[in-house]
């Protein structure tokens, strides 16, 4: 079998709720890589700056709104009304397995925000350190933006393989 | 040392039953056309309901479509 006919027998097998799983996963890269991008090109002035802050997270915010919407209007329009299709229970426990990655990364991220916190708040060495403002919030979004990252990957990956039993 | 395994004849059923597309199958039983390929790899075992919503789908009693054998590890 040549490569195009691989790649045609996969685009065959891809079912419409993998191509929204990719979408969701795309529009989280971006926005993950966004909000990563402004804080390495910012300037210590901003991140030390509450306004700038809350512009950038209204931004990640607003831009990861219209993503979405705008992806799932274009599902929309190239779905034969599979989008309002409950799933079954295969894909349930597929979802289930997800949301348990994503469940443990958002807790381990707290975890490291709260310890981090004390950390600054007690003035114990790293925190003087590392001299990031506002460093306990950046983890805890990082940690979600991670845990999307890796809920959608999951439930791609066990989607693909069928292997869902853990 | 084995170990049991749920094994199932549905791809044969279906190419005998004018040979129904895994599609149809999947609209007949209610699930996607993805769980009709992991069911059929072996990779999924169905729910009950669904496991009976097959066997009425060919008229066939659960163990002809259904098979609980040991599997040499």
């Amino acid at each position: 079998m040549t490569r195009s006919e691989h790649f045609k027998e996969l685009l065959q097998s891809i079912s419409f709720r993998e191509l929204t799983l990719s979408i969701d996963l795309l529009v989280s890269v971006y926005i993950s890589y966004f909000y990563v991008n402004s804080l390495m090109n910012a300037s210590t002035q901003q991140l030390s700056s509450v306004s700038w802050l809350s512009g950038l997270l209204l931004q990640v915010l607003i831009y990861s709104v219209i993503l979405i919407v705008l992806s799932y209007l274009l599902l929309t329009f190239i779905s034969d009304n599979e989008l309002n299709q409950p799933p079954d229970v295969r894909e349930k426990q597929i979802n289930l397995v997800g949301y348990k990655y994503k469940a443990i990364i958002l807790q381990a991220g707290i975890c490291v925000a709260i310890f981090q916190y004390q950390i600054e708040a007690n003035n114990w060495g790293p925190a003087i350190e590392y001299n990031i403002p506002y460093l306990p919030m950046h983890i805890m979004v990082g940690a979600f933006l991670i845990a999307e990252i890796v809920n959608y990957i999951a439930q791609l990956y066990k989607g693909r393989t069928g292997d869902i039993y853990e | 040392m084995s170990e049991y395994a749920i094994t199932n004849s549905i791809r044969t059923l279906r190419f005998l039953r004018d040979e129904m597309t895994q599609k149809q199958l999947a609209d007949a039983i209610g699930v996607t056309r993805q769980t009709v390929m992991a069911i059929e790899a072996n990779k999924y075992s169905p729910t009950l309901e669904v496991a009976f919503k097959i066997s009425l789908v060919f008229n066939l009693p659960l163990e002809e479509v259904f098979q609980y054998k040991t599997k040499d590890i």
